[in-house]
């Protein structure tokens, strides 16, 4: 009998693409809501305990509220990404079998890169994300409960993600190492300010482990000239500019850019390329890394992401298994799980 | 004077239409006075004739509408806001009395606030405890404010239009039971200044000081007792802040004896001021003390049977003279 | 944004004037020479300088109780602030303001406010007016998470909403109301959780990043000057000082790890290891602007400290206007 884990990055959904494009605003009570049935779906499934990591939007704390096996982990309460960071090295220490992350991409990102292993249900509740989708609560609580009780084996569950790895060098010979879990981008700006990238004229290369063409962001760069999809290896890089072919990209959603493309590249499995400062490194759509003129970032794609649980293939898994059915003559199987668990 | 007539309420729309007409920087924010040209129709015919954008119906928020009218006053136009009823104004306190009031004082005089608060004050409409207020002596108390409570149609439109021209926050008070009430009112633009008081029936035994519906009753009185062979000056105050002490002050001197009435409550009422100020003026000229009519210490009853009780009228004007008059002289 | 190298040292420079203008009045009240209430604006200056460096001058703004960095940032004279804050005749409202009236039309600024929330519906009428006279200015409401508590705030975002106003409401969460945590205030953490209830987007913001704050409030400002109404800019900071004075630790109401990992969050010094690293300004060029600004902050309390109290004939000037447009 094992746990699940719950990350939540409370800001998600909140962030300023809400004043580019028409998009809405994802409240507290649609994520405590999911957060909720996440806890209540995988206890249902014999998850023996559901480890939430407390978040300084309060999301955990109000949705674990009442239910006794839903423990409240502690952490540094920055409100930045290091919050994430240190909730998935405290799952894994924990020894969460599978962990629900809800945020965006850079939200995975940040698990991963508190723990590389983590066996991930990512779920979407921002803007334009490419790497989690739009997952019911309770099917992801449930599928993680199947993962966290034995039930069903993680390798049957889903499988390990690719990973975009850079290595940069810094004109002072200082070495620092970034991720990515569907691309990284060269921009032409100073800084990261808000961090979205909403400026497709300064967009200059595209690096896509996914490459997406139902999308928006700068995946869809990639996806709409040469499609990556998750279970292929390897990558694309995409030039921006010149005078030659020109595509039509939503950068943001609603905006429809027209991109100037000089040229594409696949990635093979375990390949890589450099590119030179200076410019500002997005990470899966944010703007992360400054480059300073004269540093270089060494980009490599390869399948050493985290591990993706897949919450159809699981609870398929369950199904042809009969893993939902109830023994006959369980007394002991209440006919209802409340929702309104505990005292 | 004109021979044409206006009522009371049609007066204060013509005021703001003319005052409208000639400073595009006058306009109109409140519930409902645009569209439905306000609840008693005060502002009937102004969006009509301005358009949406100079005549704005609001929501129900009585502090954002008189923040409306700060904002827009202190960086530059001429707001007119409505509070529909006088009670209203405490929703609207913080802004009327922390904010409109103070602003150019606290920014060491820099600021110009020319904003007009319009509102419907006073009991007889069976309108209870909550839209029957009068409340002129909470903001007489406030420097910074102006409050003007007029009497009939023709100091309505003069008023007003000072009102209007005028760069300091005024409350101007409508009684909502004479809005109906007609007199001659000339057409065109014309101003009654703020701060004059007018003696409207001139006589030599006793003085009787009011404002608003209550000054009608006092001549009603004045009529009654000058039956009795009582001859009362009476003295429509008009604009309570600034307060026209000197007209009074002379007329007590002449009389020597004087009521203030008012349909306020009268503890605590406006009243009281004027009594101080008259004995702090016209002591020694004083043959009885200052009486005061006022409504009894209670809110404001809803069934007729008690609202006539409550709302003071002209006997009780005329009770309070005799006794003021029954009053031996000393010495 | 592109923000020239210039514009991002004069950002830096008008954080560090809100910086020592704060400290330098925190020490001239902890030895007595200024009277009255003091709420020090240091740790949230990103967010007022990240967000006048968005506006014009003809932009407005009103401000709150801790009002002084709304001044600094939207250009205010050290000297006359330095000076109300000590009551002086020369200061910006001859003393008779002092800090939480503290304001100067001729930018915009029109008033710190000592009643929680009540700018709000201040700037909703100067919103009001841009949009009577068809300008393309706006106005700015600065207030706190706490403000959002209170009527004032709900009616005038309804209101700015409702009639579609050039508002721009940029909420300072700064984690307390006075004294009391945010979160036994309201039982949602995100301001902006709020604002679709009034039907405009509200979106949160690192308010210890000015260039952060600045990039949101452009956007946001840029839509209420094309007519798209008010928005939401919900910017997370910290006050490094109690609700009001000097002290830092050893409080009662907040632990002393809280207030020490913010500072480390510190906007100023964050933002100076980025001009650095992105190549914008030399350490010493840094260290340039911090000189220039010690002696204008002590010109201004020199100016202050000799400048006459004012007479007894103020007493009564300014309660009312003469005249009027007759």
């Amino acid at each position: 009998m094992g746990s699940v884990g719950i990350i939540v990055n409370p800001w998600a959904g909140k962030d300023v693409r809400r004043l580019h494009a028409p998009v809405g605003h994802t409240p507290d009570t649609a994520k405590i809501g999911i957060v909720r049935r996440v806890i209540l779906g995988a206890l249902d499934v014999g998850a023996e305990r559901v480890h939430v990591a407390r978040d300084v939007g309060r999301i955990a704390e109000r949705a674990a509220k009442a239910i006794d096996r839903a423990v409240l982990v502690d952490g540094p309460g920055t409100g930045s990404a290091l919050d994430t960071r240190r909730a998935a090295a405290q799952m894994a220490e924990l020894g969460c079998a599978a962990v629900a992350v809800l945020g965006g991409d850079g939200t995975s990102r940040d698990v991963t890169m508190g723990w590389r292993d983590a066996p991930i249900i990512p779920i979407s509740t921002g803007t334009n994300n490419v790497f989690p989708g739009f997952v019911d609560g309770s099917s992801a609580g449930t599928a993680a409960g199947l993962v966290a009780s034995g039930a069903v084996a993680l390798a049957d569950a889903g499988r390990r993600a690719k990973l975009l790895t850079a290595d940069i060098a810094l004109p002072g010979g200082d070495r620092i190492q970034d991720i990515a879990l569907v691309d990284m981008a060269l921009i032409a700006e100073q800084g990261t300010g808000a961090r979205a990238v909403v400026r497709s004229d300064l967009i200059r290369l595209v690096v896509a482990a996914l490459a997406v063409p139902a999308s928006t962001g700068l995946s869809a760069i990639a996806g709409r000239t040469s499609p990556v999809a998750a279970d292929e290896e390897g990558g694309v890089v995409v030039r921006l500019g010149g005078e030659g072919r020109r595509v039509r990209v939503p950068i943001v959603p609603g905006s429809f850019d027209v991109l100037p493309i000089a040229s594409i590249d696949r990635l093979a499995d375990g390949g890589s390329i450099t590119v030179e400062g200076p410019g500002v490194l997005a990470y899966d759509g944010e703007r992360d890394r400054v480059l300073p003129a004269g540093s270089t970032a060494t980009i490599t794609v390869a399948r050493t992401g985290p591990f993706v649980i897949d919450v159809a293939r699981t609870l398929r898994a369950a199904a042809d298994h009969h893993l939902f059915d109830v023994a006959p003559g369980d007394s002991t199987a209440a006919t209802r799980t409340e929702a309104h668990h505990g005292h | 004077m004109s021979d044409r007539t206006l009522t009371y309420g049609q007066a204060f729309s013509e005021a703001i239409r003319l005052e409208m007409e000639a400073d595009p920087n006058v306009f109109i924010a409140g519930e409902d006075v645009g569209a439905h040209g306000g609840v008693f129709h005060t502002f009937d015919g102004v969006q009509s004739e301005f358009g949406e954008r100079r005549a704005v119906d609001t929501p129900i928020s009585e502090q954002a509408i008189i923040g409306l009218g700060v904002g827009a006053a202190v960086t530059g136009l001429r707001p007119i806001v409505d509070l529909m009823f006088m009670d209203f104004s405490l929703v609207a306190a913080d802004q009327i009395v922390n904010q409109a009031a103070k602003l150019k004082y606290m920014f060491g005089g820099e600021a110009k606030l020319p904003m007009v608060i319009t509102t419907h004050g006073g009991a007889g409409l069976s309108a209870a405890a909550q839209h029957s207020q009068s409340l002129e002596a909470l903001f007489c108390h406030i420097p910074g404010l102006q409050v003007v409570f007029p009497s009939n149609a023709y100091d309505v439109k003069g008023l007003m239009a000072s009102a209007i021209l005028e760069d300091n926050p005024v409350l101007f008070v409508l009684h909502k039971r004479m809005l109906g009430l007609k007199g001659p009112v000339p057409e065109g633009r014309y101003t009654v200044p703020l701060g004059q008081a007018m003696v409207t029936r001139e006589g030599s035994d006793v003085t009787v000081v009011s404002w608003g519906r209550t000054h009608n009753e006092a001549l009603a009185a004045a009529e009654t007792l000058a039956g009795e062979g009582v001859q009362v000056e009476v003295i429509d105050l008009r604009t309570l802040s600034p307060l026209d002490t000197a007209t009074v002050v002379a007329s007590v001197k002449k009389t020597n004896r004087v009521v203030v009435a008012h349909e306020a409550v009268r503890f605590g009422g406006f009243g009281a001021e004027v009594a101080a100020q008259i004995q702090e003026e016209a002591f020694d000229y004083l043959d009885a003390p200052v009486g005061r009519v006022g409504a009894p210490f209670s809110p404001v009853p809803f069934t007729p049977a008690l609202e006539n009780l409550y709302v003071p009228d002209a006997a009780r004007i005329a009770e309070s003279v005799r006794a003021a008059l029954a009053r031996p002289l000393l010495g | 944004m592109e923000l020239t190298p210039a514009q991002q040292l004069a950002m830096h420079k008008s954080m560090v004037r809100i910086r020592l203008f704060e400290e330098a009045a925190g020490k001239l009240m902890e030895t007595g020479q200024m009277p009255g209430f003091l709420h020090l604006y240091v740790g949230q200056e990103a967010v007022a300088v990240g967000v006048c460096e968005a506006l014009r001058v003809d932009d407005y703004i009103t401000s709150t109780h801790r009002g002084h960095g709304h001044l600094v940032a939207k250009g205010g004279d050290l000297a006359k602030m330095m000076a109300e804050l000590m009551g002086k005749a020369t200061g910006y409202c001859g003393g008779k303001g002092g800090s939480m009236h503290i304001n100067d039309l001729s930018l915009g600024m029109l008033g710190a406010n000592g009643i929680v929330g009540a700018g709000v519906p201040i700037a909703v009428g100067a919103g009001f007016r841009n949009k009577y006279l068809g300008s393309d200015q706006v106005a700015v409401a600065f207030f706190g998470d706490a403000s959002t508590n209170i009527g004032a705030f709900h009616e005038a975002a309804n209101m700015a909403c409702a009639l579609h106003l050039p508002v721009v409401f940029v909420c300072e969460h700064n984690m307390y109301g006075e004294y009391t945590p945010t979160e036994k205030a309201m039982a949602i953490a995100d301001v902006v959780d709020r604002a679709a209830g009034y039907g405009m987007p509200g979106v949160i913001v690192d308010g210890m990043d000015v260039l952060a704050v600045h990039e949101a409030t452009l956007e946001a400002v840029a839509r209420a000057r094309r007519g798209e109404g008010p928005a939401l800019v919900e910017a997370k900071t910290y006050r490094f000082y109690n609700h009001h004075g000097i002290q830092t630790l050893g409080v009662k109401y907040r632990p002393d790890a809280e207030v020490i990992a913010w500072k480390e969050r510190d906007p100023i010094f964050t933002f100076e290891d980025r001009l650095v690293e992105g190549g914008v300004a030399s350490r010493d060029q840094i260290e340039e602007q911090w000189a220039q600004v010690r002696a204008d902050i002590a010109a201004a309390i020199e100016f202050a400290e000799n400048s006459p109290y004012p007479e007894p004939s103020a007493l009564l000037a300014g309660v009312y206007t003469a005249g009027g447009a007759k």
